[in-house]
């Protein structure tokens, strides 16, 4: 067993601005993560991120913004304290080195991008996840924190209603560990690999939220998934930055007619608007990125024109490139208040998997990093000072044991039906199509049971691979799990909220309806099953 | 479409076998072949290793050699290769130990590297605290074009170096490390030129280009190099062996108009560095007996040698 003061799960931005800002604090911190920093979903943010710097721009200003796209449902508080930290928060990503974009003069550059009243986002290029990525991953190296890099959490250990650490499974040594904290920190993003096809990474697949939620805190506004509305088909779901509107790109439709009002439009009316015109018969809804020109295109999107021309193969500068929505990010997640803190004491959620209250019913484009480093270097402090005025708390005796046993009886030899692939391609189908860009109460209801047919046979399901090392089949079979489990807390979600409103369109409720109450949709695990409840948004 | 895939295996540990494992896989036309990979495991083979995270070809976690090719089994497409018939060969990158079938270990070949080169801004503390440093977007883009970088390995794997002497540091770290020369925000320059000059550091290239031409991002490792050696230069921070082969070569070519290899060899070592002289006699009694030997006084000019010494005060007059 290794002990620690603070223990971060995940390492993407919000998971490496916390350890950095826990290790400042005074803490011992180690991280833990399936995949190596560099290789997170944190790196698929591309066309900017959020700051009120320039000189038309305020804290108040971009809190009306955030407001806006929440359609409702943001905690104006949790905004208004947001929109005042994230200045000096990507800031300090400039003093450590990110090379943001510069006008002439040398000041930011900005771009205006999405529904921002405001040319508001920096930005790296195209890269500009990549980059900030690699400017946390710099400084946590300064901190010499250690890593557990390939390492997966597979339970938190609980004793009291307290958090007291994690149990892992090292992929490369082939065993289990234990890593007792004082505080534990869960930064391990979304989880829309759930859908298919989708723009997200391989291991986005919820495990934080099911951790937390097979612990008994609650999943909030789960309903609210964001679609990016320019993915590619082509590419399997290969998402194109906002910044390409920004730069001057169009939607089109058959015949380069451009989509009218989508200028400034938030993201679900963008995707609603174009998966209207492919049902109104369009023949297809283009991205028209021609006018821009090559060179342009070469100098302010270099990123976007590689990987366009090598997964869809596709010349931006010549061709018209097909789009669609594609199932992108959660905006709702773990119950976490602005610190961080979960209902467990020494738990604590940040970044993509933590649900605040900032986002509301949709992210404001160009929101996710700065929310990733605010709120990641506020869960850090928060962790940090927790853990040093808690008390000791022993790590349960017998705990791993048991974690061994349960893995090691998923193992086995004996042939099934199924197979972790098949199930998780079954899934995804099925969210798309009953849970995705428009929902109504029969699809909802038939997704209800088709995944719990789904969890049967998952539960019936064996992991073949007897070999401990790098058993990604392991692997594969936990994160499947968490999925269905999130899935099925998402649904019941959904079904719930009988309203159209942010990133939940339901076609058999089509309009905002306040008479109902503003409210978070609140889901917690009871008896085994998702049990739905709301809570009022506090006004201001 | 039906593809066949010969796969590189090889189980951990230090003493096993690499074999191969070959797959009949039923695929969709626009597969890639992670694709494969992903199914082969699924349906056929769960003990088969490999890596992958973001699918689109923009995190560098699948890097792989296909067909005897590097690239990303994410972004290289079936349908071409399967269309040639016969098996489709996947096999771990160059240059790098592996762990197990097609998982190297990025550790030892990349990370551990990169963190010897101090992988962190040291700030100057020109900017206030609450103001924007002004700098113009030139400077800035040439820390972008390094930090487009993606750490995919292909450099790396290209490295002619690596395979005699896995110690050297290796194109992508010191690439990294000029990401930070070349940031003006940056206070380290004469620290981190040290760390670069040490043994298996930048001095270890051997300039053959192939960093540089397999890289996907044109960040130009070798031409970073170069310019970093420079800069070494000019800060008069370059170990004593280089400085001395750097001035024979020049003061050779400015006297003879080329290169007295002899000399340079013997300047090199320094002509009161007795050990060192003596490691180059084996090599020195070889070529005489080959009849190759440079000898320095027997070494002449070359005709035109005037010209070529005018060259030289006018490229150092204009560097001036």
């Amino acid at each position: 067993m290794q002990e620690f003061d603070v223990v971060v799960v995940g390492a993407g931005a919000a998971g490496l601005r916390a350890a950095i800002a826990a290790k400042q604090a005074g803490a011992k911190v180690a991280l833990l993560t399936k995949v190596h920093p560099l290789r997170t979903n944190s790196g698929l943010a591309q066309a900017g991120i959020n700051a009120p710097l320039g000189p038309d721009d305020s804290p108040e200003a971009y809190a009306g913004d955030i407001l806006q796209a929440g359609d409702g449902l943001c905690d104006p508080a949790v905004v208004q304290n947001f929109t005042h930290q994230a200045g000096d928060a990507v800031m300090w990503l400039e003093r450590a080195g990110t090379p943001f974009n510069r006008a002439a003069g040398g000041r930011f550059d900005r771009r205006r991008i999405g529904s921002n009243s405001r040319a508001r986002s920096l930005y790296v290029d195209d890269r500009t996840g990549h980059v900030v990525m690699q400017v946390l991953y710099e400084q946590f190296q300064r901190e010499r924190i250690p890593l557990f890099a390939d390492w997966f959490v597979t339970s938190l250990a609980l004793e009291a209603n307290r958090c007291v650490g994690v149990n892992a499974l090292g992929l490369r040594s082939g065993s289990m560990d234990s890593f007792a904290a004082k505080a534990v920190i869960l930064a391990t993003g979304g989880f829309t690999r759930m859908y298919l096809p989708s723009t997200v990474s391989m291991g986005t697949t919820g495990d934080g939220q099911n951790l937390a939620y097979q612990a008994g805190v609650s999943l909030i506004d789960l309903e609210m998934v964001q679609f990016h509305p320019l993915a590619c088909p082509g590419g399997k779901g290969l998402m194109i930055t906002e910044a390409a509107l920004a730069e001057g790109g169009q939607i089109v439709v058959a015949g380069g007619q451009p989509i009218a009002g989508l200028q400034g439009a938030t993201r679900d009316k963008i995707c609603l608007a174009i998966a209207q015109a492919s049902r109104n018969g369009a023949g297809g809804v283009w991205l028209d990125l021609t006018m821009i020109g090559r060179q342009k295109l070469h100098q302010r999107l270099p990123q976007t024109l590689d990987l366009i021309a090598k997964v869809a193969g596709l010349d931006p500068a010549k061709d018209l490139i097909p789009i669609g929505p594609v199932a992108h990010r959660p905006v709702g997640g773990i119950e976490a208040g602005t610190s961080g803190q979960t209902s467990i004491g020494g738990l604590y959620a940040c970044g993509e998997c933590a649900c605040t209250g900032l986002n509301g019913g949709g992210r404001l484009a160009g929101n996710i990093l700065t929310e990733m480093v605010v709120f990641g270097a506020r869960t850090g402090e928060a962790a940090a000072a927790y853990a040093k005025s808690a008390p000791a708390a022993a790590f349960p005796a017998g705990r791993l044991d048991e974690e061994k046993k349960r893995l090691d009886a998923l193992i086995s030899a004996e042939k099934t039906e199924y197979t972790a692939g098949r199930i998780h391609a079954e899934l995804g189908a099925l969210m798309d199509a009953k849970a995705g860009l428009l929902r109504d109460a029969a699809g909802l209801q038939a997704a209800r049971d088709q995944i719990h047919a789904l969890k049967d046979k998952y539960a019936r399901l064996r992991v073949k691979n007897q070999s401990p090392i790098y058993n990604y089949e392991l692997v594969s079979y936990l994160e499947l799990g968490a999925m269905l489990n999130v899935a099925e807390a998402l649904v019941a979600a959904a079904a719930a909220r009988k309203e159209s409103r942010g990133a939940h369109r339901r076609s058999d409720f089509p309009a905002r309806d306040d008479r109902i109450g503003i409210s978070h949709t609140v889901v917690r695990l009871v008896q085994g099953e998702p049990q739905v409840d709301t809570r009022p948004v506090v006004a201001l | 479409m039906q593809a066949n895939f010969s796969v590189y295996r090889k189980e951990p540990g230090a003493g096993s076998k690499a074999g191969r494992s070959t797959y009949t896989v039923e695929l969709p036309e626009d597969a890639t072949v992670i694709d494969a990979l992903l199914k082969i495991r699924d349906e056929q083979d769960p003990t088969l290793g490999f890596r992958g995270s973001c699918l689109h070809g923009y995190c560098g976690d699948c890097t792989v050699r296909i067909n005897g090719k590097a690239g990303f089994s994410c972004a290289v497409k079936v349908a071409p290769l399967a269309a040639k018939g016969g098996e489709i060969a996947v096999e771990p990158i160059r240059n790098m130990p592996v762990i197990k079938d097609l998982i190297s270990d990025w550790d030892t070949f990349l990370w551990d590297k990169i963190d010897v080169i101090k992988p962190w801004l040291e700030p100057n503390g020109a900017a206030s605290l609450d103001g924007e440093e002004l700098i113009d977007d030139k400077v800035m883009a040439k820390v972008r074009q390094a930090m487009s970088c993606f750490y995919c390995g292909l450099c790396d794997e290209g490295c002619t170096v690596l395979p005699v002497d896995f110690k050297f540091v290796g194109p992508a770290a010191l690439t990294k490390a000029s990401r930070f020369l070349c940031d003006p925000r940056d206070h380290a320059t004469a620290e981190r030129l040290r760390i670069l000059e040490r043994p298996k550091g930048m001095w270890d290239c051997v300039h053959c280009f192939e960093a540089s031409e397999h890289c996907p991002r044109e960040i130009a490792p070798t031409e970073r190099i170069i310019e970093m050696r420079d800069m070494a230069f000019k800060h008069g921070i370059t170990n004593e062996k280089v400085a001395r082969h750097h001035h024979s070569f020049a003061n050779s070519v400015r006297n003879s108009g080329w290169l007295d290899e002899g000399r340079l060899a013997i300047e090199s070592e320094g002509l009161t560095n007795i050990k060192g002289l003596m490691k180059l006699l084996p090599t020195a009694a070889k070529a005489v007996a080959r009849g190759k030997a440079p000898i320095p006084f027997l070494h002449h000019k070359r005709p035109g040698a005037d010209k070529i010494a005018r060259i030289i005060e006018k490229a150092e007059a204009k560097e001036k």
